[in-house]
């Protein structure tokens, strides 16, 4: 009777890689998050795209690239096309990294995995959900609702529920319970017993977490202790995830203490960035809100951080000690790696991680211990071609749309041949013969045609060029011929049309990033590996805003999902969790490989009845915390629609049944409730409760587990026959219900 | 329909399903102190919270006598204007009211501002002030926000907003108690403007409608016509050397009309030389919040606000106050209050309504009462400030640019969702039966219901609550058929239901079931064959056995309560809590405790079990005249009919009970149910408990 719910991960199982996992409900296919990693190394995608045309609907959780990257790719190439759900943050700041993945990849590499074109119309579809909006899938999804809740983490961040007849599958990665200057902690402890959990065991095995307060002081001084030698700071950050977090610790230190060392925030999109952050209150801590609220103050209105948004305006700052936050984190690519590459041998600087490098990346090379002395890194550039080489690029060029054209018209004959004898009905909108374009399109990059036949769709059924005829019927009635009155209204539109600039999709984007898109000149990559003496510091903090792993298990145990799906770690915290969890929360932990399906329908068994008002008259409920119970005894019988059934009273008298006690007892609250009945009370040892005198109590069977996943508490109170024992006892059946 | 005080309504029991109350406390058949009171299935909704700007103090407030407060669970905000949010401090501060209180976070962060800025200029005395600035701060600590689309559940009431349009972070509330759907569009505009969106359609379709309807049957210009006709009055009086007034509230409306003014001035430079001032530090207070909420805006302004903030004017200063304003040439001024009831606008068209080249233009809705209702009638003579009358010259423009939805909008509104309940608020009476009128001809099936409650006056709705459970675990692993029975525990969360075993009470829900064991030790120093004689006197089954590791003797007494003999002094008694077993246990410790006060009593057991044989038919008996005693309180009117049977008379109505069955026959369902049940639980109170209780 169960919703039906498998679950195949496509990539980031037993290891780190980036996250994707595909989820079918009742044959509704999910992609949860789309990630990629900053090498960009298609064959990670390869079980996506096996599936990538199956699936019906994308959601993200966080905006960086482990969790995204791969969008645009998969978009493009891999055939995906379903609908797209993120959080408006999620959305944005996602599509800001991205750009910054592509034009920090533009800059070193022949990269054409994706354009800019491609990133844009990958997000333009998004649809873009409040945090706890009960969103209705509509069409296929039909009785499928998702909603993204508070993760924590990332602005925006998301964990999602898919319900569907009642029944909750929970996706929860990279969350964070402990709340942040920028940041709310996580919601998920709101979700109790759903029938699925996917969640991480990335920090399964990483336990000593230090107190918030104690970090930020490290990290401050050790950043200070530097400065004040005269050393600058490198923090490789990623473009607009946790650095936020980074930059609020760094301006509320520099308010606080007025230091005088400016701080460089250097990505493509960095100004852009912190634009869009600042409007994004709504999903920010309470805190900020609040502060907002009551005296206007935009957190993210940085007074001590300069937001750079390429490098020689960095080269051009005055010289002196100072704290750069560039992109990427992994080193691999981005202003970051040029940084690193320049400072790296000077010993009174210091690169500060903040998070853990992706794997196989310079990062996380620079992260292991003993670091590394040299590292041996290949520098790339873009330079214009120039002389012979450009000759021959031009030649190359025209060669290639040569080549083209005659190939696009050889295609059309082929095609023309195949529809010459079909019927004549399509109504071609334009035709164009991509020959006679050849000679405008020839100067420019190739991109460049792609616009001036944008908007008409290529002929495929034409014989000759010709422009597009439309047989004009109009209809006539007696007053003349049918007009349609909104053909002569004045366009509201058209007025405000003035004032409208004409933007690209999103309205804003950096002046570097527009010249960077726009030209076209052809340049080529030129590489040289350098060995680059390590000389500086490298530090390493925990700024990655995640649940530690004492609290991921605790944060399970509450939730206690009936199953749970274990992903995204390497295969000894998997295994260290799965065993965990399989001993103390729930008998049903799945950690499946890439490629593999597992089958999470619940076994549950259930059907819906309607409940009679002659029932329910007679009902008493009795209240406890925020649910009522009681106990019922009914016939079936039907109802008027036949097709469910509807409970009635029983006829004659119930049997009786045994009596159950409902209720939580919590001995140390217990404890609390009979001192304030003015009994002596205290701990005996082995958790028993010494009650007066004589009287003890104590939790018999397995203990120690919280949820209740362990079955009825069994409760033992023993003592001599007294009064003081039946007084006791009266107080803790008060704390029951029995039904 | 029926009016009486809220207060005391009992809550009758539901004929055709529960009833769902409507009552506005203000804003029916007027405009002003919108509130409206909503309660269904025990849950009560209060939606937004006004004043009445005509009046002032207690007067002002909405009929809160009405309602007890204390009984209201969820209180949701609109949108920031005073007639919808200003007596917000006083309901949290100054009532018994303790639910919770949500609006959008544009919303909260402005009426902080503007409720601070209301105080302050209200020049009320002391004893009028509803409430001081500490009261606001306070309240601020109280509202919680709410997100667009985010669906927040207090109490089982579920509910979330939609965007109003009307002015920044306006919202209109969705409530959904049981599967009833409740939607109240405050004040709403379906027209896209120069920074707001248009209020959305709501995905479902309400059962209930509370719609306002400010603008009755009217259709508002096109905007464009709108916007000309403002500039245009604008530009004749000051190229005429006139001076222009536009009374305006501060907040919402205001930002539009700047925007228009702003762009106009831009595109007409010969009027670069006269100055438009804006006259309101609230409004500049206020600018950064348009700045951080552009979620809320729409995307032409998101787009603007990529190259340069809309919202800093060129071509407009602000002033602070009256004297900071030099009066020497033409001009353009906005000043607050927009109804010219006092304050700077006020001032400013004391000083200049007769002079006939200069004009003043009213830019919204006109509250019945206020000096700019009146004067649009354009009278001969306005009474001034300071008592004296004077002529009213200056011209008077009226050009709405107020964002309330027009006929237009209201009937495509309500068309596309077809709720079969409309209840019209926050409009004057005439405007409001025009409105109804013409709505029921354009729902002339008849399965629209029309209300128009005046203040205080509930609307009463009936809503067929279908119940629905869902049977897990255990307990449905076979569906059952028709006559089976079900059993099992109810738990009611919300307005969900889930029936299912006691075992899986853990699994399903956060409750947990416990089994308490008892042990407790007796003195007792006798000989334990005695103890089990006795208890086999008592007692049908006791079981002897010898614990094993001891070798001491033990008893298991109705397979509930073990006995052993812990020492030679003491036994002790071990069972698991349940009602029969305490009371098992119970008699065993009197019967032990009996025996060791006085030995030698044996004997006379046997005479016991001669009475028992009796005291059969005396109990017969005696239970039969309970039955009747009991019935006799219940229904009053039973006789012994013949075959034995009990006849009962309620009214005109007659059941017969067969005492031995318990087979009721009446015509009547109702009474022949209740004496059931009633014989039913009679029954089981009078009769020994039965112990196969498995």
């Amino acid at each position: 009777m169960g919703t039906s719910v498998q679950v195949t991960p496509l990539c980031g199982v037993y290891n780190e890689n980036p996250l994707s996992y595909l989820v079918s409900i009742d044959g509704f296919n999910f992609l949860l998050d789309c990630g990629w990693n900053d090498l960009f190394d298609p064959s990670l995608l390869e079980p996506l795209s096996r599936v990538a045309s199956t699936i019906d609907a994308v959601l993200l959780s966080h905006p960086d690239t482990l969790h995204l990257g791969a969008l645009p790719y998969a978009m493009k190439q891999l055939g995906l096309s379903a609908p797209v759900y993120a959080t408006e943050p999620v959305h944005r700041l996602g599509l800001l990294t991205m750009y910054d993945q592509y034009l920090s990849r533009k800059q070193v590499s022949d990269f054409d995995l994706f354009t800019l074109d491609d990133i844009d119309s990958a997000f333009q579809n998004v649809i873009r959900l409040t945090y706890s909006q009960n969103f209705h899938l509509p069409g296929k999804g039909e009785g499928i609702v998702i909603a993204p809740h508070v993760a924590g983490h990332m602005l925006g961040g998301s964990i999602w529920k898919i319900t569907k007849d009642g029944e909750e599958v929970i996706y929860a990665v990279d969350y964070n319970h402990r709340k942040e200057r920028h940041l709310n902690g996580t919601g998920l402890q709101s979700f109790v017993r759903p029938a699925v959990l996917i969640t991480d065991a990335y920090h399964a095995l990483y336990t000593n977490q230090t107190a918030r307060q104690q970090r930020d002081k490290e990290f401050l001084d050790t950043i200070s202790k530097h400065l004040e030698v005269g050393g600058n700071v490198l923090l490789p950050v990623d473009t607009a995830g946790r650095v936020l977090e980074l930059l609020l610790i760094l301006e509320q230190h520099w308010s606080q203490r007025g230091f005088g060392f400016p701080i460089y925030f250097l990505t493509y999109v960095s100004s852009s960035t912190i634009d869009y952050v600042k409007s994004f209150l709504e999903w920010m801590s309470d805190s900020i809100s609040k502060s907002f609220e009551t005296s206007r103050d935009n957190a993210f209105l940085l007074r001590h951080v300069t937001l750079l948004i390429n490098k020689t305006d960095l080269d051009n700052a005055p010289p002196g000690p100072k704290i750069v936050l560039a992109s990427m984190a992994s080193l691999e690519a981005g202003f970051a790696r040029d940084i690193f590459v320049e400072w790296a041998n000077d010993p009174r600087n210091l690169v500060l991680f903040t998070e853990t490098g992706q794997f196989g990346t310079l990062a996380r090379m620079l992260q292991s211990a003993p670091p590394p002395k040299f590292v041996k890194v290949t520098m790339s550039k873009r330079v214009p071609l120039a002389g012979e080489e450009l000759i021959a690029y031009e030649e190359e060029q025209n060669r290639l749309k040569r080549e083209e054209a005659l190939r696009a018209s050889l295609a059309k004959e082929e095609e023309t041949k195949a529809i010459l004898g079909a019927d004549d009905n399509a109504s071609e909108p334009m035709v164009i013969d991509t020959t006679t374009t050849h000679d405008v399109v020839s100067s420019h990059g190739p991109a460049y045609k792609d616009v001036l036949i944008d908007g008409f769709d290529p002929p495929s059924s034409s014989l000759a060029p010709m422009f597009p005829f439309f047989d004009n019927t109009a209809e006539w009635d007696e007053f003349g011929e049918i007009i349609n009155p909104d053909d002569y209204k004045i366009n509201d539109e058209d007025m405000d049309r003035g004032a409208m600039h004409s933007g690209d999709v999103d309205g804003r984007l950096d002046e570097a990033t527009a010249s960077l898109m726009l030209d076209t000149r052809p340049s080529k990559v030129i590489s040289n590996e350098l060995i680059v003496t390590v000389s500086c510091s490298l530090v390493k903090m925990d700024y990655e805003g995640r649940s530690d792993g004492r609290s991921i298990k605790s944060m399970i145990a509450h939730v206690s999902p009936l199953k749970l799906v274990l992903v995204h770690a390497i295969a000894e915290a998997t295994e260290h969790l799965k065993q965990h969890c399989l001993n103390s929360i729930c008998p049903h932990v799945y950690a499946p490989q890439i490629g593999e399906t597992v089958d999470v329908t619940s076994d549950l068994c259930a059907y819906k009845v309607q409940l009679s008002e002659k029932l329910m008259s007679n009902v008493i409920f009795k209240k406890l915390g925020d649910s009522e119970v009681a106990w019922v005894d009914s016939a079936v019988g039907n109802t008027e629609s036949d097709t469910t059934r509807s409970l009635l009273p029983l006829p004659s008298a119930a049997s009786p049944h045994k009596p159950v006690l409902v209720g939580d007892l919590k001995i140390a609250d217990f404890k609390q409730f009979l001192s304030s009945k003015g009994v002596q009370v205290e701990f005996a040892g082995g958790g028993a409760l010494r009650c007066g005198e004589y009287v003890t109590l104590r939790k018999v069977g397995p203990t120690g587990q919280k949820g209740g996943a362990s079955g009825p508490q069994q409760i033992l109170i023993e003592g001599p026959l007294c009064e003081d024992y039946y007084k006791i006892r009266d107080y803790l059946y008060s704390q029951f219900y029995l039904l | 329909m029926e009016s009486s005080s809220l207060k005391r309504r009992e809550q009758p029991m539901s004929r055709d399903g529960d009833q769902l109350i409507i009552t506005p406390l203000g804003a029916g058949n007027e405009v002003g102190r919108s509130c409206v009171y909503m309660s269904f299935r025990g849950k009560t909704v209060l939606f937004d919270c006004g004043i009445h700007p005509a009046y002032s103090g207690m007067a002002a407030l909405p009929y809160f006598d009405e309602i007890d407060p204390s009984t209201v669970d969820v209180l949701l905000i609109t949108h920031f204007h005073v007639d919808h949010a200003a007596s917000l401090p006083y309901f949290l501060e100054k009532t018994t009211f303790k639910g919770r209180v949500f609006m959008t976070h544009a919303t909260k962060a402005i009426y902080k501002l503007l409720l601070t800025d209301y105080v302050k200029v209200s020049k009320v005395s002391v004893e009028d002030m509803l409430f001081d600035e500490q009261d606001i701060n306070k309240s601020m600590d109280k509202i919680e926000v709410i997100d667009f689309h985010q669906t927040v559940e207090v109490n089982g009431i579920k509910f979330w907003c939609y965007t109003a349009g009307h002015v920044l972070g306006a919202a209109m509330f969705m409530v959904d108690i049981a599967g009833v759907r409740i939607l109240y569009t405050g004040d709403y505009s379906r027209e896209e403007d120069r920074h707001l969106r248009a209020a959305e359609l709501p995905q479902f379709s309400p059962d209930i409608c509370i719609i306002e309807s400010t603008s009755g049957v009217q259709l508002h210009q096109p905007r464009h016509i709108r916007e000309k006709r403002f500039t245009d009055a604008i530009r004749s009086t000051v190229l005429g050397g006139g001076r222009v007034l536009i009374p305006a509230f501060a907040l919402g409306r205001a930002q539009e009309l700047l925007l228009i003014l702003d762009e106009y001035w831009a595109n007409h430079s010969e009027l670069h030389n006269i100055p438009i001032y804006y006259a309101s530090p609230l409004a500049k207070k206020c600018m950064a919040v348009y700045q951080t909420y552009i979620l809320s805006m729409n995307d032409r302004i998101r787009n603007q606000f990529a190259n340069s903030n809309p919202f800093v004017f060129k071509h407009i200063s602000a002033l602070n106050s009256i004297d900071d304003f030099r009066d020497v040439g033409p001009s353009v001024v906005m000043a607050s209050p927009g109804g010219l009831q006092s304050g700077f606008s006020r001032q400013l068209f004391d000083i200049w309504c007769s002079d006939k080249k200069n004009s003043c233009i009213i830019p919204g809705y006109m509250v019945e009462g206020t000096l700019a209702k009146k004067i649009v009638n354009e009278p001969k003579e306005v009474t001034l400030m300071n008592g004296l009358t004077a002529p009213l010259n200056m011209q008077v423009h009226y050009v709405s640019f107020s964002a309330h939805a027009d006929y237009a909008q209201t009937s495509t509104f309500l068309k596309e969702l077809m709720p079969p309940n409309i209840v019209l608020v926050h409009g004057e009476a005439n405007e409001m039966m025009r409105l109804k009128q013409k709505l029921l001809t354009e729902f002339p099936d008849g399965n629209t219901k029309i209300m128009t409650p005046k203040n205080c006056e509930s609307v009463e709705l009936y809503f067929n609550s279908e119940k629905m459970a869902k049977t897990i675990g255990r307990l449905a692993e076979k569906t059952p058929g028709v006559g089976d029975t079900v059993s099992g525990i109810l738990v009611k969360k919300g307005f969900t239901y889930q029936i299912m075993a006691p075992d899986d009470l853990h699994v399903f829900s956060q409750l947990s079931t416990a089994t308490v064991t008892q042990r407790i030790t007796i003195p007792f120093s006798g000989a334990f064959g005695v103890i089990t004689h006795r208890l086999g006197k008592i007692f049908e089954t006791v079981e002897a056995s010898t614990n094993e590791e001891t070798g001491l003797p033990a008893l298991k007494v109705h397979e509930r309560v073990t006995v052993k003999q812990e020492s030679e002094k003491h036994i002790s008694l071990q069972w698991s809590s349940d009602p029969i077993s305490d009371m098992v246990s119970d008699s065993v410790v009197a019967l032990v405790l009996n025996i060791s006060r006085e030995v030698p009593k044996i004997t006379v057991k046997e005479e016991e079990e001669e009475e028992a044989v009796k005291s059969e038919e005396e109990n017969g008996k005696k239970v039969e005249k309970v039955v009747y005693a009991l019935l006799v309180s219940l229904f009053g009117d039973v006789k012994m009919g013949e075959n034995g049977k009990l006849v009962i008379r309620v009214d005109e109505n007659v059941a017969q009970l067969d005492r031995e069955s318990g087979d009721v026959e009446s015509e009547h369902e109702g009474l022949k149910e209740r004496v059931r049940l009633a014989y039913q639980r009679i029954q089981s109170a009078v009769k020994p408990i039965p112990l196969s209780a498995e």
